[in-house]
């Protein structure tokens, strides 16, 4: 087998492995663990381009892998075997300020449905309360942020949703449908 | 046909008042009614006179199972048992309960397809049937017993493995509102009393045969294992409530509540269910809990883990251990149930100290388990309890049963949300003791005529979600507009149909819903967003219809209509799609009788068109669309007056609800004006018989 074919192999072996656990990877750590398993030999400066154009190939040539860039445009892979580019696509916003306005504006415009509060401490956010509620505080003195409002239900649950896709009605009866209604019309 | 697998062939005719068994050839009676409820329609039809009453020896109870029943077929554990119903107001009318477990599979093994009970034994009976042969026996000595000592008792006698199905001392004291239960928390709600009238306190089944499968085994094998990729998680809720790795979609209202991270917590060793990708069938029973889903994130650390009926992999019936418990109220530390039987207790009480998902309302619930699911008492789909809060807070109670009874009770302790209170109401609904639990365990229409409240009165408030005829609201317009509420029309007790709510409530986003919706109902416009509903259309016509008769077909194969139709699937690689042929690949395999899913739904309207001709014959009239097919007043009004049609509101339109019954009659070949189905339908359906019976009472259209 030649090198750049074995090469190949082995990165799309760590892409779908990293997937496996529900993680994105990165270029460098892909490289790293190329050194790791001796696939390729110690970093040298003039290995990266050689193979960059390799994990450009990986990705063109496995119907399975993607690449998904983030604000900063530092590209990751995945393996849509293991990871949906729903759930990519947060892991790719976990450490940006828009991932809570983000996802709201996106349940509030598909499903439609507001989303509790609480739902950012569940992985794969893992928010404290502390962190969510300092992002909506940050959130509230930003003007791209305006459209994200809060409803809460009869027994006392927060829900957040974007009132271009929701108007106040509408998402206070539909938090209160996923908050109490369906529990008491099982 | 060559010969027939799935059925057991024989079905047990048991008359009590004189003792004789005897058994009838299932293929030759009822094959054209397939089993469960379709058995059941037929049974009261040939045999109970007009005008009986449920408690009358001349009534009787039919407890039927389905060809799939005992099969591989995923979900095939109900047992549909089908009487004159007792709750039933203001004239009891012919209804079935349904009950899970393991009676079913049983059933059939013994090589029974149902079992009919008549008349009346002179003294305490229970009902033994092992392989072939059924024995009356003497219960003296299990009158007065609960439910969970009866069982244990016969138990004792005919093994572990049988499958009890008992009534506590709420049935045995007649009291409407009462259960038979199987397999410590299965209940078929309404039946405990017409079992007590027949002093029958049990029935122990033990079979150690099988069911044949007639068609091409590795066929079979290939449907089931089909069948089992499109499950969900409970009530076919298609996407996990949290993201997972593996989903594209994902709603915190999904029952699919599995997720990295999320454990049994009461299990030793702890298990953790894990992101449950749905191409691993080996983890479906992980997807769902519903004690997590209903009572809060707490419920975790008490999940042992889940139970169920035969061959279904959901396992919806969580079993907790709440070790705490036992020394608070001196009950067992382990309890289980599902829906509106795991809320039982919770569901009296308006608050609790910690909260509508605190540690408080969890003991409740334990608290209600171990008493209701014993004395057998009823809960009519949480209507007792909401009536039960209504009548109290609104001054009611305290009017109506006396200062010494109203003092009996322990009101404090009942506002300050105290579990304990139950242990002074649910033993008394179950002994009719006092004025307030005979009242109670009357069930709402008769509770309402007992202490002169007009039913009009129930039927503007929407939080009572009472809807007509005794029964409460079940999957209506808050679920799917137009097509619930033409579904809640049709009973003669809370509709219980699911099939609409499973696919409405599944999780997919709307865009999805609709494009499934297309393939199914021929037009995306057959659903709407929840509370976005727009004005009526034949789709949604048709919605109704499918819907009804997959709730039929479902109760007459003893497939789970909590769980199917699988017309939605949580595989994106179907693009979401499920197969509305499931049912008839599986009967078709099972009997050996091909049927394509057109004629199999064709045989579900049959059956459904029986309990039509039913509820005409036994009410007397044939102006079923003002007399039965109604709806109560809070459906056309929103708590904040907004109008119907604008988003954020349940509410519907009078004039368009008109028309949806238009549309639908029109779509059940029935008579728009008085929604009776007409003659030529019922020829059409292969029930001439029937029509000629009703055209002799002037009940034809």
């Amino acid at each position: 087998m030649e090198q750049r074919e074995q090469i190949s192999l082995a990165m799309a072996q760590i892409i779908r492995a990293r997937s496996e656990t529900g993680q994105l990877v990165q270029f460098e750590e892909i490289w790293t663990e190329l050194t790791g398993q001796g696939v390729v030999k110690s970093e040298v400066a003039d290995q990266k381009s050689f193979l960059e154009s390799i994990l450009r190939e990986a990705v063109a040539g496995n119907e399975d892998l993607e690449e998904i860039s983030g604000k900063n445009g530092i590209p990751h892979y995945y393996s849509a075997l293991s990871l949906s580019e729903t759930y990519a696509g947060i892991l790719i916003r976990k450490e940006e300020s828009s991932l809570i306005a983000e996802i709201v504006r996106e349940n509030s415009a598909i499903y439609p449905r507001p989303v509790p509060l609480d739902f950012f401490k569940e992985s794969p956010f893992d928010l404290t309360q502390q962190e969510i509620l300092d992002c909506l505080g940050k959130m509230g003195e930003q003007g791209e942020y305006q459209d994200i409002a809060q409803t809460t239900t009869s027994i006392g649950t927060v829900f957040l949703y974007s009132n271009r896709h929701l108007d106040p009605g509408y998402a206070s009866i539909l938090a209160e449908w996923f908050d109490v209604g369906q529990i008491n019309s099982p | 046909m060559a010969k027939p697998g799935g059925w057991a062939g024989k079905v047990l005719r048991v008359d009590l008042s004189t003792g004789r068994i005897s058994t009838e050839d299932t293929i030759e009676k009822y094959k054209d009614f397939l089993g469960g409820t379709g058995i059941g329609y037929r049974v009261i039809w040939d045999e109970v006179p007009t005008g009986t009453k449920p408690f009358d020896p001349a009534n009787k109870v039919v407890f039927g199972v389905g060809p799939l029943a005992g099969t591989g077929a995923p979900c095939n554990g109900r047992t549909a048992v089908t009487t004159l119903w007792p709750t039933c107001w203001p004239k009891p009318l012919v209804a079935s309960g349904h009950m899970g477990g393991h009676f079913a599979a049983e059933l059939k093994y013994a090589g029974y397809d149902a079992i009919i009970v008549e008349g009346r034994a002179d003294r305490p009976v229970w009902l033994q049937i092992e392989d072939g042969k059924a024995e009356i026996k003497d219960a003296r000595h299990l009158w007065g017993q609960g439910i969970r000592r009866t069982t244990v008792e016969i138990n004792q006698q005919m093994g572990p493995e049988a499958s009890v199905a008992a009534i506590g001392q709420a049935g045995e004291n007649l009291v409407p509102m009462s259960v038979v239960i199987n397999s410590y928390s299965h209940s078929a709600g309404g039946i405990g009393g017409v079992m007590g009238s027949k002093n029958l306190k049990a029935i122990g089944v033990r079979g150690t045969g099988s069911v044949r499968i007639a068609g091409n085994k590795e066929e079979w094998e290939r449907v089931v294992k089909l069948h089992l990729s499109l499950l969900g998680a409970n009530n076919q809720h298609v996407v996990p409530n949290s993201p997972q790795p593996w989903a594209e979609y994902y709603s915190a209202g999904s029952r699919w509540v599995a997720s990295t991270g999320r454990q049994w917590g009461a299990a030793e060793p702890n298990i953790e269910t894990g992101a449950c990708n749905p191409r691993d069938l080996n983890k479906i029973a992980y997807r769902t809990n519903n004690a997590a889903f209903f009572l809060g994130d707490s419920a975790w650390k008490y999940t042992v883990r889940g139970n169920g009926c035969t061959s279904c992999p959901i396992r919806c019936h969580t079993v907790l251990k709440v070790p705490k418990v036992s020394s608070k109220y001196g009950i067992p530390a382990m309890g289980q149930n599902t829906c509106a039987g795991l809320m039982l207790g919770r569901g009296f009480f308006k608050t609790f100290p910690d909260g509508p998902k605190g540690e408080t309302a969890i003991e409740a619930c334990m608290v209600g388990i171990h008493l209701a699911d014993d004395v057998g008492v009823w809960e009519n789909y949480g209507q007792m309890q909401r009536d039960f809060q209504e009548l109290y807070y609104n001054g009611t109670i305290k009017n109506k049963i006396g200062e010494n009874e109203f003092r009996s009770y322990s009101w404090d302790k009942y506002e300050k949300g105290d579990p304990t209170f139950l242990f002074e109401l649910l033993p008394r609904i179950a002994a009719k003791e006092g004025e307030l639990a005979t009242a109670l365990g009357m069930g709402t229409g008769y509770l309402l005529e007992r202490w002169s409240i007009p039913e009009q009165e129930w039927q503007k408030d929407q939080k009572v979600a009472y809807w007509k005829m005794g029964h409460p609201k079940h999957h209506a317009n808050e679920d799917a507009g137009q097509c619930g509420v033409i579904i809640n029309t049709q009973y003669n007790r809370d509709a219980q149909c699911h099939s609409h709510a499973n696919f409405t409530r599944n999780g997919l986003p709307i865009q999805v819903q609709k494009r499934l919706a297309a393939d199914i109902w021929g037009s995306s416009d057959a659903v709407d967003a929840i509370a976005a509903y727009t004005p009526m259309n034949i789709y949604k016509a048709k919605m109704a219809k499918w819907s009804l008769l997959r709730k039929e077909l479902h109760d007459s194969l003893s497939l789970c209509n909590w769980m199917g139709p699988w017309i939605a699937s949580p595989l994106k690689e179907r693009n979401y799609r499920g197969d509305d042929s499931i049912e008839s690949l599986l009967y078709s395999l099972a009997t050996g009788d091909k049927k394509s899913r057109e004629e199999l739904d064709t045989v579900a309207e049959r059956i459904f068109l029986l309990h039509r001709a039913l509820t005409i014959r036994d009410m007397g009239t044939k102006e079923m669309r003002a007399d039965h097919d109604t709806m109560p007043d809070w459906v056309f009004t929103d708590p904040a007056g907004k109008d119907a049609f604008t988003q954020g509101t349940n509410r519907m339109d009078k004039e368009d609800i008109k028309l949806a019954m238009d549309m639908y009659y029109e779509e059940m070949g029935w008579d728009k004006q008085t929604g009776a189905p007409t003659p030529s339908t019922y020829k059409k359906l292969g029930l001439g018989d029937v029509a000629d019976e009703l055209d002799k009472r002037g009940l034809l259209p």
